[in-house]
């Protein structure tokens, strides 16, 4: 689903260069649940906004669901990340004047759908986070978890391959973190690919796998096997072929 | 398209939406009037006086002394006048269109008639009025010589043969046979004929409601030991020749004033000089809302994308392009100018018909609201774009940023 292979982002001014990202290489396979945990400032976002084709990389390459991005125009990454992928922020980013109605739809609308259709999904997905009867609220009207799960029903109505959440509780109780932890765990059962960054040790233990970035490089042995793994993999499928 | 969020988000903060709509409707509601008024003030400005006004001009002589004989000065001037190289022709004049000032006269169809049947201006020529004038002779023929009268102050002027212009004609006889018939500017008579019918000579009054009613009388009247002469000079050599007029007239009389040496195109500008103050500056304030409302646009949709750049980079995280969020943006002002304008229509036709009652004005064309709509939109997509432009280059990266 997500492969990132010697992947570098260097930040240049004209004095210095700093290295967000330094020979990141990962691979996360489809239905996976994967945490990306690591101390602030070690490349957790950068690595998050590279994957969400939020930000552009400088070095190695990038395949999103076995499309390489690296040569993609601005059109066409907002395309891919319209079709591909569900964000939930840690900060909600629910646009304050639409209502819950509204606010799903947004990424709907840049899909292309028709209002029938649109309609469809927006109603499901809210109905999946338990909000169906709310959806002429405004987000001043919610809590925060139910925010976050708008938020959540948003990235879902879509239908993404893969849902990156920064920090999905970063701002929530622990009671509604874990209400929201319980739903991302429902959707995962369901097939989606769940990529989340944290720096909550006991959110990342729930993920089926973690990823520990230190200094913009990934240093958790499970996730370079897993890339090992996939290589061989994908090298006895060319020699059976 | 995305009409019913943007608005239904619009109504959730309507002070701005207010601001600027009220902001834009107003300023259709002026400019629309503005415009119309300004529109009615150079078709005014553009009127023909009937003259040739680019090679005519007017000069006064005032004589002085106690030999000094206003008729056979001013037939000595005329003579010296038609003389002069470059001078087409020359008359003496009491009237001259847009100077504001000179004599009318009631015209009736009946001696001792109560009420006249038209208002005319009375311009008092000799048989050379016609040419020097520049006026188009359309019916009829000129005045001979042996018609021309000299009057003097108190004398009463009725004049036995005159020529009209077509609109009195048409005004005195509707049927169109004004030549030829008889007609009176002295209640006790006598009548004086038309034998001729020029196409157009303004009154000098530029406010008067029969401003295209004027008669021509072969009447040669000094106005005390002032006389006014309109002289046409050849054409192209107007300027040249008001040198040499000046110089021969001082010449053959070194005791006289000469003044008020004028061409007729300075007449005109004397003469519109209100109107044309009055469409500048009504021009400088269509400029000015319009630029108020240009920036007041500009400042507003500004804001809105400072204060929404989260909003805006989670919209590209989201999937939308820099041509998605350019468009919102603008579609976003286009729903608020539009809503301006249809306050602002209704405000432009009210203003209007105030306009129609406390000064008069003539109705505001009902087209000049649309066009007015054209160019506002136009105006607020322009000012937007920026702006918008702006927006649309906000980083998708900016929706992870921590605030």
């Amino acid at each position: 689903m997500l492969k990132m292979t010697h992947l570098q982002k260097v930040y240049r001014t004209h004095l210095i260069e700093t290295y967000a990202l330094r020979d990141f290489s990962i691979n996360v396979a489809e239905g996976e649940f994967v945490a990306v945990t690591g101390p602030s400032g070690s490349g957790k976002t950068t690595f998050l906004n590279i994957a969400g084709l939020l930000e552009e990389f400088t070095g190695g390459s990038y395949l999103l669901d076995g499309v390489d991005v690296h040569g993609l125009d601005d059109n066409g990454r907002s395309r891919l990340r319209n079709e591909k992928i569900g964000f939930i922020f840690q900060g909600f980013n629910l646009i304050p004047d639409l209502n819950l109605f509204d606010n799903v739809d947004v990424p709907l609308r840049y899909r292309g759908y028709g209002a029938a259709e649109r309609k469809r999904r927006i109603e499901e997905a809210l109905g999946r986070v338990g909000l169906s009867s709310r959806m002429k609220h405004y987000p001043s009207e919610l809590s925060g978890g139910q925010q976050q799960r708008v938020a959540i029903a948003r990235a879902l109505a879509g239908s993404p391959r893969l849902l990156l959440a920064d920090e999905p509780t970063g701002n929530l109780d622990s009671l509604m973190a874990r209400g929201v932890m319980e739903l991302l765990e429902e959707i995962n059962g369901q097939g989606t690919t769940i990529v989340m960054v944290t720096h909550d040790p006991e959110l990342a233990a729930r993920a089926q796998r973690n990823v520990h970035v230190i200094d913009g490089q990934v240093t958790d042995f499970d996730a370079e096997a897993s890339l090992r793994q996939s290589s061989s993999a994908a090298a006895a499928d060319t020699a059976i072929a | 398209m995305e009409i019913r969020p943007i608005l239904s988000a619009l109504m959730r903060s309507k002070v701005s939406m207010i601001l600027i709509g009220l902001q834009v409707a107003l300023t259709l509601a002026i400019v629309c009037n503005a415009l119309f008024i300004i529109h009615e003030r150079l078709q005014r400005m553009d009127r023909p006086s009937g003259m040739n006004e680019a090679d005519t001009f007017i000069i006064s002589s005032t004589g002085f002394g106690q030999g000094f004989d206003v008729k056979s000065s001013q037939q000595a001037d005329l003579a010296l006048l038609r003389s002069l190289p470059g001078v087409a022709d020359a008359t003496s004049a009491i009237t001259v269109p847009m100077s504001q000032s000179g004599w009318s006269t009631g015209v009736s169809l009946k001696p001792n008639q109560t009420t006249d049947t038209a208002s005319t201006a009375l311009y008092l020529v000799d048989a050379h009025g016609l040419s020097a004038y520049g006026v188009q002779l359309v019916e009829g023929r000129d005045f001979k010589p042996e018609e021309v009268q000299f009057k003097t102050f108190n004398e009463r002027v009725v004049p036995t043969s005159v020529i009209v212009t077509r609109a009195l004609a048409q005004r005195l006889f509707p049927d169109g046979d004004a030549l030829g018939k008889q007609v009176y500017y002295d209640n006790e008579g006598p009548a004086s004929t038309i034998i001729g019918i020029v196409e157009r000579l303004q009154t000098p009054w530029l406010d008067s409601d029969f401003i295209d009613n004027s008669t021509l009388a072969p009447v040669l009247f000094p106005y005390g030991n002032a006389t006014r002469y309109v002289v046409r000079a050849e054409p192209g050599r107007r300027d040249e020749v008001i040198k040499v007029v000046e110089q021969k007239l001082q010449e053959a009389n070194p005791s006289r004033i000469l003044s008020k040496v004028r061409t007729l195109e300075q007449v005109r500008a004397e003469g519109y000089a209100n109107d044309r103050a009055m469409a500048i500056i009504l021009g400088a304030v269509i400029f000015a809302l319009l630029a108020i409302t240009a920036l007041g646009i500009v400042g507003m949709a500004s804001f809105w994308v400072a204060q929404r750049t989260r909003q805006i980079g989670t919209r590209r995280a989201l999937g939308a392009t820099r041509f998605d969020i350019l468009r919102y943006f603008q579609l976003e002002n286009f729903i608020i100018t539009s809503i301006g304008l249809v306050v602002g229509g209704v405000l432009a036709y009210a203003l209007s018909l105030w306009l129609m009652s406390a000064f008069q004005a003539p109705r505001l064309p009902w087209h000049y609201v649309p066009v007015g709509f054209l160019c506002l939109w136009t105006l607020g997509q322009l000012a937007v774009l920026g702006p918008a432009l702006r927006a649309s280059r906000v980083p998708p990266a900016v929706a992870t940023r921590s605030v």
